[in-house]
């Protein structure tokens, strides 16, 4: 049986209110602290490193009592892909030095070289990923849109020195955040009606051409809606007055608080601590 | 159309088509954002009866609905069987379920997914087996029964149509698989009001012509007391109201209590009484209103 909810735990994009210490947080210095992570987790090439960041991140959806459970279910259809890509790296990365250590060669027969260093690339990527895709569900699950909006554009604020339109690039990035469960449902639901009239279920994972067949009956309908979504949206934006950033005030003004300037700093002092384990003798 | 369909869908069998019992069904359970949708949820269809599922916006009504094609399916409390198959049975046919339960959305463009009305009215009846002329007589049946000119429509694409005619075509699409239980969720909100009585007597004259039995999930008490010979009521996921329409409808009080209305031809039959007319009271269409009025006006 096909378990068509199960589209709805894409759970990118979702505010869950739960009031905790991180949905509290200045969405600015989430942002910015955010921001810090992931330069930390694109630094972090080592196992401890890589496992230290993971760890926090762990902590910190704990600290904001979101489900860590439901928030991984998403990644299942993902799993696939990333273990093609492990495949791939564990034949191919090579870069095996023949002197020992960690890098030593675990597998050399014919072609296939397989070092420690490639077990160690794969087992950080996998890590990383999981980093990343944490973090950036933890933002959106805790921060509501139009807090989003308001902390993209005061990061992007200095920018508009430059002429870059920032209110514009953070209205433009929190419609497609709130687009994703939108698109979700309506998906469930495009999927439903077909299901209804018969559209097979039992197609298998390996019959590409019927697979490719059933994905332009989903993706047509689905675009079409999106479409009409966001010409309403546009007559919704147009007829409440919205004329872009230029001269545009605030309900609500957010002021930095203690916990606000402790999230940047550790949000800093995380990037070094990271960028000094890297470079250090560690493994 | 087919003797042999009618005769198949008037096949002896149990009284009741769909019987749903003490159904609870919660949406994303054991997640942050789980929802109970329905509580205790009861339905009973007849063979051949025109019912009607009323309650307010969030009453569970469209879950409910869900139920009887398979499309949810009993995890946690309650029985669904419908034409004799328990669906919360794992050995459940669904696609045998699926063809003889049809199901229009409330949302027309999202039921419609092929390119040409045509095209799109076929896709049920091709996965039925139907080609060639069998397969164009079946959609030219469907299409004209729904009020599209098969001629000038089946070629149209499918999202240039208007609102009003994509319920028709999704109507359509239902149709052409010649199901034994038709369920219409809200199918004719959006239609101007020609033609929604258009819809009304095609669904009246389908049941009379082929047994075909119907579940109307509407808000409109008026169409709701013209179509219905069976109403059920549906507050926060429970089943609160059930009977024969005339029964349902002379209990205003509770029913305002649940947020229903009552047919606006009961409404000005009730005020009347208020006002001291002597009028019997138990009218629910505009023709039964007219009549007890005319009763009373009588020497």
């Amino acid at each position: 049986m096909a378990n068509y909810e199960a589209l709805r735990h894409l759970t990118i994009g979702q505010y869950i209110p739960t009031g905790s210490l991180i949905h509290r947080l200045d969405p600015r210095a989430k942002l910015v602290a955010l921001g810090c992570f992931i330069v930390a987790s694109v630094l972090a090439g080592k196992y401890a490193n890589a496992l230290l960041l993971l760890l926090l991140t762990v902590a910190l959806v704990k600290l904001s009592r979101l489900h860590l459970r439901s928030m991984l279910a998403t990644l299942t259809p993902v799993i696939p892909i990333l273990l093609v890509m492990a495949l791939l790296q564990l034949i191919f990365y090579g870069g095996a030095s023949r002197s020992g250590g960690l890098n030593r060669l675990l597998v050399d027969w014919g072609p296939l070289h397989i070092s420690g260093e490639s077990v160690r690339v794969i087992v950080v990527t996998w890590a990383r990923f999981a980093t990343l895709f944490l973090l950036v569900t933890l933002l959106t699950s805790t921060t509501t849109a139009s807090a989003l909006t308001r902390g993209l554009e005061g990061v992007l604020r200095p920018l508009t020195r430059l002429r870059l339109p920032g209110h514009e690039i953070a209205m433009v990035g929190t419609i497609a955040l709130r687009f994703l469960p939108i698109l979700g449902e309506q998906l469930e639901a495009i999927l439903q009606a077909q299901a209804s009239r018969g559209v097979s279920e039992t197609s298998s994972r390996w019959r590409f051409l019927d697979n490719a067949r059933r994905m332009a009956r989903m993706v047509v309908p689905l675009f079409v809606d999106a479409y009409h979504r966001a010409e309403e949206l546009i007559l919704a934006m147009q007829a409440r007055c919205y004329h872009g950033g230029k001269g545009r005030t605030y309900l609500v003004s957010f002021t930095y608080r203690f916990s606000d300037y402790l999230a940047v700093a550790l949000g800093a002092l995380l990037v070094i601590l990271v960028g000094v384990l890297q470079y250090s003798a560690l493994p | 159309m087919n003797e042999e369909i009618v005769s198949e869908r008037r096949y002896s069998g149990a009284e009741y088509c769909a019987l749903v019992q003490g159904l609870h069904h919660t949406y994303l359970a054991g997640t942050p954002l789980a929802a109970t949708a329905l509580s205790g949820a009861e339905l009973r269809l007849r063979r051949g009866e025109i019912a009607a599922l009323i309650g307010p916006s969030g009453a569970g009504k469209s879950t409910l609905v869900h139920f009887l094609n398979g499309l949810l399916r009993p995890t946690d409390k309650g029985r669904v069987i419908v034409f004799g198959q328990d669906t919360g049975e794992p050995s459940c046919d669904l696609t045998t379920l699926r063809r003889r339960v049809g199901l229009v959305f409330q949302y027309p463009h999202q039921q419609l997914f092929e390119r040409y009305v045509g095209d799109d009215v076929a896709y049920g009846p091709r996965q039925l087996g139907l080609a060639g002329e069998e397969l164009r007589e079946r959609v030219r049946w469907a299409m004209e029964v729904v009020g599209l000119d098969f001629d000038s429509f089946v070629d149209r694409h499918t999202f240039s149509l208007s609102g009003g005619e994509m319920r028709r075509a999704a109507l359509a699409g239902v149709l052409a698989m010649l199901p034994h239980l038709l369920v219409l969720d809200e199918a004719t909100t959006g239609l101007d009001p020609r033609g929604r009585r258009e819809v009304h007597a095609l669904l009246r004259r389908l049941r009379d012509e082929t047994g075909l039995t119907i579940l109307l999930v509407s808000n409109d008490m008026d169409e709701v007391a013209e179509l219905a010979d069976h109403v059920t009521v549906l507050y926060e996921g429970r089943t609160v109201l059930a009977g024969e329409v005339h029964e349902v409808f002379a209990q205003r009080e509770l029913l305002q209590r649940y947020g229903v209305a009552c047919p606006a031809a009961g409404e000005i039959v009730s005020a009347l009484r208020e006002q001291g007319l002597p009028i019997a009271p138990g009218a629910i269409t505009l023709a039964e209103a007219e009549e007890a009025i005319w009763q009373t006006m009588r020497p």
